[in-house]
């Protein structure tokens, strides 16, 4: 890529595609919805008020007082004589004309203070940000009461100025991160690399990605102006005669209107300022919810999917496979079978659109002792299909065909009840980062124990006895048991993880990529030293990575996988020197070799296939260099291949029946 | 240590930034104190007693304003909270605080902290059952609490259980003025009662907030990787959720906690107003409607402090609990 084609492409047009988005995402949100509605309905009453009552001036003594609804006064008429349906009406208006004017002034506020703390940096960014807390801790209410108490009966400007100095620095805080976590992306690198004007950036750059934080905080500034207004009104604190749901309210308090049979003249204004702040906040909290997805309730489509895909898990591993809660564990000593046998293996993702199949009928099988490579660009289901074999994968994917069986036991059709007795006691699992796998809030020698003690009933002095071993096993000072994740470097963390996984020393240890946080050197440590701890211990590994060359001296038995299947899977120095599926060649080209001569790297080109639809024929097709005509629709299964049949693949081109010439010009050709 | 004076400085700079505003607001805004002052209490009291008040307030006219300033600090810092010029007209003010303040620490902070636990707790199980019919419930019921306005809930608790039903409940002031206060069990009922629908007007409106965040947090958490080790090591479904997820997703919470407090503090303003409960919020009311400087003065100071205080103590909570703020100080 070209250094121009690279600014174009970090160059985007946030204006018109966040708007859009934005709008699309709303629209989806019932809770948006819902509140954009109640605050239509006011907005059209506060415009046109003598559309919605016959009463001219709502304020006059006209009627009866404490008259009950009917249907001359759909809500009664107030203790002084005045139709509570008009003066609610009438009085819509100002309570909207609050909430936006200072909504709006101390957004305004907000985002000025706080893009500038950002952007100014330096000793400016620490006085706004002082600024900013210490008016965030001054308590905004009493202050309000004090101040429209010294302003006089407070007119509306001096209730609306009171309210925006009060409220802005909430938001003001929120800008400022915000607009620090902008600073160093690319777009905006590109914008000052191409010359331009730091307030042209401010504006027309970082103030449209800003968007949705920018609305939320109107929305929750606009919320805080109702409800602020409302009481201070209420206290008698506004002028008391205006027409405003919090002037209604006062006055009713004023004239003991719940004591004297006149409720209606109290709760109805009070249930208009609560209808008006929900609207408000429901929209606030669907900006939340757009801004981080994971908070949205499940849909309903996606809950039928969910169901659907959840009934098929119950069918593939029903409880009554599982005869009593005392899983008869294999002998150790019964070492045909093979430790760990993966049949058929299949993981569904629930999504709105419907179901994708993450992992498909995968087969794999571990012996005692073995080190299994599983290998495959990121996104081909291999983390999902390991999470799957270690039952920790949580909604919305689930296993939905296959059994899993374990030194004899079929995994997939036990409870979580069951599984417990088996984790980490006879297999445990070693994650990617060991930054993200740690408690940061326990130390160390503290989660040791968390593992020890839900499956061993060891006094504390053995509990540290273990811990030191195993900590001394990875290399790691005991004095570390002390220690919380963040005092210890990356290569320690790991080993720390690794140290953990061996607390049992069990049959199996499944690894998620423990290398791929470290550098090229620490990677290789910590791969001797997996070997090493193997060869010592004598468990079994799953050994997970998008790297190649990183399992071929270590592993025993590669496996290859693309788009959720297994593609390729035998020895590792016969995948190695002659892969045969074009997808491994693919993934071996990607890499530099350590002790092959220098060849020009080749990455594949294209993606891997989005698996809620995966390509009909084989899942490579689109991508494959010796691509035929009926891989596109002919589904190809493994093939045995090789004198053996130690080596499995999925390509038409290596069908028992398929001329010989045919695979060997695959070599040639890629 | 560096840590600890920022912190420190950013009190002592809260404080007086509050302490200064309450200064400057009666001098620079519309209408003259002095003449409020002087109207109020004409008739009341002479000249020189009048003299003597606002002196005590710190209003000497003739002074100039940088003394009259270092002197209101020293005499709001010393405690030197002067006398009511309001409906007790000559008390001092300490006095007043001293009869007011347990019944607002008692109902106020009380349910406060209980909507806090127990607002945490809830959002701790809704956030674990994702998806659960809990949780399909609850975040739009609360949105919707949360944004209910205090009075609002407090006069439908009144209609309901006071006016609707006779009396069920009392509606009004702190305890049965016929019960002769001390520790005999018909007084404590009866400050009990009087607490119950407060108590619930401010726990209502409190305690969305708090479910809300609490379950956004642990969601949050739940997609951590520490999580899935914890099942991964087979660890009992308990002690997962608590130790290892809400354990950490407490902890944005507690400093949410401490910002809270200015919110709960306009609830007690609004809440003590509408059932005459003569704490804190009560008095600035009615210090605020009798232009009783010295008490209003004192009171802003005074929830400022409170603020303040509970910043200090979220602080220490958050670094008692999370390592790396530890290790940051």
């Amino acid at each position: 890529m070209t250094v121009l084609q690279g600014a174009a492409a970090v160059t985007p047009k946030p204006r018109r595609s966040v708007g859009r988005g934005l709008w699309r995402a709303l629209r989806g949100n019932r809770k948006a919805m819902a509140g954009s509605v109640i605050l239509l309905i006011f907005l059209v009453i506060s415009a046109f008020p003598g559309l919605f009552t016959s009463v001219s001036d709502p304020n006059a003594l006209a009627f009866p007082p404490r008259l009950g609804p009917s249907s001359g006064h759909l809500l009664g008429t107030t203790g002084l004589g005045q139709d509570v349906y008009s003066q609610l009406i009438y009085g819509t208006r100002q309570s909207l004309i609050i909430a936006v004017v200072a909504g709006f002034f101390a957004t305004v506020l907000s985002v000025l203070i706080g893009v500038s703390a950002a952007y100014l940096g330096g000793v400016m960014d620490d006085l706004l940000s002082m600024l900013t807390n210490v008016a965030l801790v001054i308590p905004a209410f009493p202050l309000i009461v004090i101040l429209a108490k010294y302003a006089g009966h407070g007119s509306l400007t001096v209730l609306l100025v009171v309210l925006v100095v009060t409220g802005w620095a909430y938001g003001a805080n929120q800008m400022r991160a915000q607009a620090l976590s902008l600073r160093n992306r690319d777009f905006l690198e590109s914008a000052r690399v191409r010359g331009e004007r730091r307030a042209y950036i401010i504006v027309f750059e970082v103030l449209p990605t800003m968007t949705s934080l920018i609305v939320a905080n109107f929305l929750g500034a606009a919320l805080y102006s109702v409800l602020s207004a409302a009481g201070l009104q209420f206290l008698g604190l506004g002028d008391p005669n205006s027409s405003s749901w919090g002037t209604m309210l006062y006055w009713a308090q004023n004239q003991q209107a719940l004591q004297t049979g006149a409720p209606l003249w109290s709760i109805a204004p009070g249930l208009c300022v609560a209808l008006l702040g929900v609207a408000f906040a429901l929209m606030n909290y669907a900006f939340d919810e757009i801004g981080n997805p994971a908070l949205r309730p499940v849909k309903a489509k996606e809950r039928k999917v969910r169901a659907a895909v959840a009934a098929k898990a119950a069918a593939a591993g029903p409880p009554e496979a599982v005869v009593s809660q005392d899983i008869a564990l294999q002998d150790a000593a019964d070492t045909d079978a093979p430790l760990l046998q993966v049949r058929g293996l299949t993981v569904e993702y629930a999504t709105a659109r419907g179901s994708s199949v993450a992992v498909a009928g995968v087969d794999l099988d571990v012996r005692r002792g073995e080190f299994l490579g599983v290998v495959g660009e990121s996104g081909c289901g291999k983390s999902t299909l390991l999470f799957a074999i270690a039952r920790l994968l949580s909604a919305p994917a689930s296993t939905t065909s296959g059994s899993v069986t374990f030194k004899g036991s079929n995994l997939v059709a036990m409870t979580e009840k069951q599984l417990n007795v088996l984790r980490w006691r006879d297999y445990s699992v070693v994650m990617q980062s060991a930054m993200n796998a740690l408690n940061p809030v326990r130390t160390i020698g503290a989660q040791f124990k968390d593992a020890i003690e839900a499956h061993a009933d060891y006094g504390s002095e053995k509990i540290r006895e273990r811990s030191v071993e195993v900590l001394q096993l990875v290399g790691i000072d005991p004095v570390h048991l002390k220690s919380y994740p963040h005092q210890l470097s990356g290569g320690m963390r790991q080993r720390a993880m690794i140290a953990m996984a061996l607390l049992f020393t069990p049959d199996l240890v499944i690894m998620d990529e423990p290398t791929s946080a470290l550098d090229v050197v620490a990677q290789r440590s910590l791969m001797v030293q997996i070997k090493e701890l193997q060869q010592l211990l004598g468990f079994a590994v799953i050994f997970v990575t998008h790297d190649m060359s990183l399992v071929s001296r270590f592993s025993d038995r590669l496996v290859v996988m693309y788009a959720g299947q297994v593609v390729e899977t035998g020895p590792t120095r016969t995948v190695f020197d002659t892969p045969s599926h074009p997808y491994s060649k693919g993934l071996l080209d990607a890499f530099p070799s350590i002790h092959g001569e220098r060849v020009e790297l080749k990455g594949i080109p294209g993606s891997p296939p989005d698996l809620g639809n995966p390509p009909s024929g084989c899942r490579f097709n689109p991508r494959c260099p010796v691509v035929q005509e009926r891989c596109r629709s002919q589904e190809p299964e493994l093939y045995q291949i090789g004198e053996l049949g130690q080596v499995k693949a999925r390509c038409l081109l290596l069908t028992p029946d398929n001329e010989p010439q045919e695979s060997r010009s695959l070599e040639v050709n890629s | 240590m560096k840590h600890v004076l920022r912190r420190g400085g950013f009190f002592l700079l809260t404080l007086w930034a509050a302490l200064t505003l309450n200064f400057f607001i009666p001098r620079f805004m519309p209408g003259d104190p002095v003449n409020a002052l002087r109207d109020r209490t004409r008739g009341k009291v002479s000249e020189a007693t009048l003299q003597q008040m606002l002196s005590s307030f710190g209003f000497k006219p003739n002074q100039n304003l940088g003394q009259q300033y270092l002197d209101y600090l020293g005499n709001m810092l010393s405690g030197h909270w002067g006398i009511s010029i309001g409906q007790a007209l000559g008390e001092p003010v300490t006095s007043i605080i001293g009869q007011a303040l347990p019944w607002t620490l008692g109902l106020v902070g009380i349910t406060t902290v209980l909507a806090f636990g127990l607002g945490t707790l809830i959002g701790v199980v809704a956030g674990w059952k994702r998806g659960g019919r809990l949780d399909a419930i609850l975040p739009p019921l609360f949105v919707v609490t949360s944004a209910l306005p205090y009075f609002w809930v407090a006069l439908l608790l009144i209609l309901m259980f006071s006016v609707w039903t006779g009396g069920l409940l009392p509606s009004d002031f702190n305890y049965d003025t016929s019960l002769v206060p001390g520790l005999s069990p018909g007084f404590i009922g009866s400050v009990l009662q009087h607490a119950v629908l407060p108590a619930a007007t401010l726990l209502i409106t409190s305690i969305g907030g708090w479910i809300l965040t609490m379950r956004n947090n642990m969601i949050t958490t739940l997609a951590e990787d520490y999580v899935r080790m914890g099942r991964a090591k087979g660890l009992p479904a308990r002690k997962v959720m608590y130790g290892y997820a809400a354990r950490n997703a407490f902890l944005p919470n507690l400093s949410g906690f401490a910002m809270s407090l200015g919110f709960v503090i306009s609830g007690a303003i609004l809440i003590e107003y509408v059932f005459n409960y003569p704490g804190l919020g009560y008095l600035l009311y009615s210090a605020v409607q009798n232009v009783d400087y010295p008490l209003m003065q004192t009171l802003f100071m005074l929830f400022t402090v409170a603020v303040l205080v509970a910043v200090l103590i979220c602080d220490l909570a958050t670094a008692w609990l999370d390592p790396r703020v530890r290790a940051k100080e």
